[in-house]
């Protein structure tokens, strides 16, 4: 498996589309989209746990080539906490109740817009690496910080 | 409004560099790809809670991963 392209990112940004897919960038990959300078492996993304939306992300999931079971796609459309995906073109997580962020309204609110791909904003990635408190999150928090005070100096609207 | 202490000139620098580069280039940059043991060796997987998700990245990856809780 080769490494996510921005071909890859555009390829889920218009097929959600099309598929009426609720959903934000999240965690490091949602930062780099932002601009954060890091690297890091895996997309992942925030999608809206509706069954209407766990039907469309399917679907969407699907004419992108990843190849679900029916016992999959049921575990996708109910909206299980953490899904990782590794049958498709590429990897992706989907997050459907990331730490630290209560509702997936209220991220949607504060959403970031880059180049048509939804975002979190740079408080909700952070405040779900420190409720994730991994050991991995923890050194680049404080340079993640410095970026979201960076990106605001930078972003006001 | 800066939250926080100073930003540190060189993340700065690196910053604003980032921010002159088009997003496809910050892709090509950003996302690189590694084998992960265990992680990378099924197909699917999927966790009724986020609990249930962090406890078998501890249970179950090894520890320099950093999947784990600190």
């Amino acid at each position: 498996m080769a490494a996510f392209e921005y071909r890859q990112a555009e390829e889920i940004r218009d097929a959600f589309a099309r598929h009426g897919v609720r959903y934000l960038f999240i965690g490091k990959s949602g930062a780099i989209i932002l601009g954060y300078p890091d690297t890091t492996q895996d997309a992942h993304i925030f999608p809206e746990r509706t069954p209407s939306n766990g039907r469309a992300l399917v679907a969407g999931l699907r004419e992108l080539g990843f190849d679900l079971t029916d016992p999959e796609a049921v575990a996708i459309e109910r909206g299980k906490d953490f899904v990782q995906l590794k049958n498709g073109p590429f990897d992706l997580d989907l997050v459907f109740a990331p730490d630290g962020i209560e509702r997936f309204e209220d991220a949607w609110r504060r959403r970031v817009v880059v180049e048509g791909f939804p975002v979190c904003h740079p408080d909700d990635i952070i405040a779900s690496k420190v409720a994730a408190n991994r050991a991995k999150d923890r050194e680049s928090l404080d340079r993640l910080r410095s970026f979201r005070d960076y990106w605001m100096q930078h972003h006001r609207a | 409004m800066s939250t926080g202490p100073e930003i540190p000139p060189d993340w700065r620098a690196e910053f604003e560099a980032a921010a002159r580069r088009p997003l496809a280039q910050r892709f090509r940059y950003a996302f690189v790809r590694t084998y992960k043991p265990v992680l990378d060796d099924a197909r699917f997987r999927s966790f009724e809670s986020m609990e249930e998700y962090r406890q078998w990245c501890e249970d179950h990856l090894p520890d320099w991963l950093g999947y784990g809780r600190v």
